[in-house]
């Protein structure tokens, strides 16, 4: 999973470094927008407002976790 | 009128514990910000400015932010904020152009007024692409703001029971043309950082104000619309008006945000940082008409000229630019400013934009000249050419496009261009897409075919 949410992050935020442990404080409005929306389409999960937390948007790997608790939520 | 700081001196006296300005570190109240705008421009004073003198600081988003910004005022000299992101080397380039303005002391003429100082032809200067598609500094007076102010004022209604949200870039504007009304009103202002956290803009909503509103970009109020509907819902009975503006909004998101704020007044507004803020629609009142921005406000006119281009004139306009009185003459024409834009206006006298005339990519609010973004990398050395071009986004609407030509045997990522260009240039005119192509099309006379391209985008 983790490859495949940064091959996705990769295409739509050239700029954002990815593998930064302060990711959060990369990132714009439209930086935590795109991650929301796109995650959300590939993996069927509803991601909202309340979940672009600096704690889930910190590093590439929180963000992953976020999505497998949100995928298990959802079965 | 009392301009912005005899207000805050005024609320100071009358209405000393009432909270002036809030972020998330601190509260401050009209006397204690009062206070430190005093303290702050004492300290500027002792470091040696003087009236006339421009002083260049970053935006920071916060109370300090808003007390160098008055203190400069208070000192008579010239504010002039920089987005956060400028490049070291940008910062000293402008300072070293401004301090070489000889003119800039003796043309904004600034002066003694009842013991105080009163900046005539330049308080400000903002730093925009713009009009013309050329960074430079546009010099607003003192007088502008107050008439910006007022136009607000009135056609939007700021009152001293509401908390305004700021939540982009002060150095812009948009955002910066609101601390006036909302400090002119005895008001309270809430600083955010961005819209980025949205937990803390939702959480601004819980403070024990009876009524709330704030400026969004149209890309912003997507982005509220996409993922934070329910939220938007859940404090809609508090939002008394939103103002958008910048850049157009579709007509499907003027809809859903009636839609989902049925008791709040929505605004669709024309400005630039020359013109100032001119006309205004309030859209959940009259209709969902893409383009359509309202009549002139009071202190505004608008005419159409014979190209179709939007020319306006009154009390908010730019004095002009800085260190430029050939750019200047272009677009400040007597007292009227030409715009790029091309608009119509209707029996009722309301203004519609169609569109601009020129290249420059409107992305969110700003406005990004393509050739400074091609300037900027031509210094990569692994790439033959490129183009910069508009390309649609699902949220931006509109953004930079890079198509670039790898150099033979080279390999290119995007990620490398754009931390390449990252300290070059600001980061909003960064492109946010890219492709590897094997041609840049050229004119016959060898210039970029911006036409064939933009062509091919619509």
């Amino acid at each position: 999973m983790k490859e495949r949410i940064i091959e996705l992050l990769t295409g739509a935020l050239p700029m954002v470094d990815l593998e930064s442990d302060f990711l959060f404080s990369e990132l714009d409005s439209l930086g935590v927008t795109t991650i929301l929306m796109l995650l959300s389409e590939e993996y069927g999960i509803e991601l909202e407002a309340k979940d672009a937390t600096p704690k889930n948007l910190k590093t590439i790997d929180s963000i992953v976790k976020m999505v497998e608790e949100k995928v298990k939520m959802k079965k | 009128m009392k301009n912005l700081e005899e207000s805050i001196e005024h609320f100071a006296e009358l209405t000393p514990d009432k909270a002036a300005v809030i972020t998330g570190r601190e509260t401050l109240s009209y006397a204690s910000l009062w206070s430190r705008i005093q303290e702050k421009a004492g300290r500027l004073k002792s470091e040696g400015l003087s009236v006339g003198k421009p002083y260049v600081f970053l935006t920071t988003q916060d109370a300090d932010f808003i007390a160098t910004y008055l203190a400069v005022h208070l000192c008579g000299a010239i504010a002039v904020p920089l987005e956060a992101s400028t490049p070291k080397e940008r910062q000293q380039q402008i300072r070293d152009e401004l301090n070489g303005q000889d003119t800039l002391t003796s043309t904004n003429g600034n002066e003694m007024v009842n013991g105080k100082w009163s900046n005539a032809k330049c308080s400000d200067i903002l730093y925009t692409t713009g009009t013309t598609g050329q960074a430079k500094g546009v010099m607003l007076s003192a007088k502008a703001w107050t008439a910006n102010a007022e136009n607000l004022m009135d056609r939007l209604g700021f009152t001293s029971d509401l908390l305004f949200i700021v939540c982009g870039p002060l150095n812009h504007l948009g955002s910066l043309s609101k601390i006036y009304p909302t400090l002119m009103s005895g008001a309270t202002l809430y600083i955010l950082e961005s819209l980025k956290d949205l937990n803390a803009f939702f959480s601004v909503f819980e403070l024990p104000f009876p009524k709330f509103a704030t400026f969004l970009v149209p890309s912003s109020i997507r982005m509220l619309l996409q993922i934070a509907s329910k939220n938007l819902a859940a404090v809609a009975q508090k939002i008394d008006f939103i103002e958008t503006g910048a850049a157009a909004i579709t007509q499907s998101d003027m809809e859903l945000l009636c839609k989902i704020l049925p008791h709040s007044r929505l605004f669709n507004t024309y400005a630039s940082t020359e013109t100032g803020i001119v006309c205004s629609y309030e859209f959940s009142r009259y209709g969902c008409v893409p383009g359509l921005l309202g009549k002139p406000m009071k202190h505004s006119s608008v005419r159409i000229g014979e190209d179709g281009r939007v020319i306006c004139s009154g009390a908010t306009l730019m004095s002009g630019y800085v260190g430029a009185p050939q750019l200047t003459a272009q677009v400040l024409k007597g007292d009227e400013i030409y715009t790029s834009d091309i608009g119509t206006l209707d029996n009722q006298g309301m203004l519609r934009l169609q569109g601009r005339q020129d290249d420059v990519i409107n992305v969110g609010g700003y406005k990004v000249n393509p050739s400074e973004v091609e300037d900027a990398v031509s210094g990569f050395a692994s790439i033959a050419d490129c183009i910069c071009i508009p390309a649609r986004h699902i949220l931006l609407g509109t953004v930079p496009k890079l198509l670039y030509v790898p150099k033979p045997g080279k390999e290119v990522k995007p990620k490398d261009i754009a931390d390449f260009l990252r300290g070059r240039i600001e980061s909003y005119k960064i492109p946010l897409l890219y492709e590897a192509v094997d041609v840049i099309r050229h004119t016959y006379n060898g210039k970029l075919d911006r036409k064939a391209y933009n062509l091919a985008n619509q």
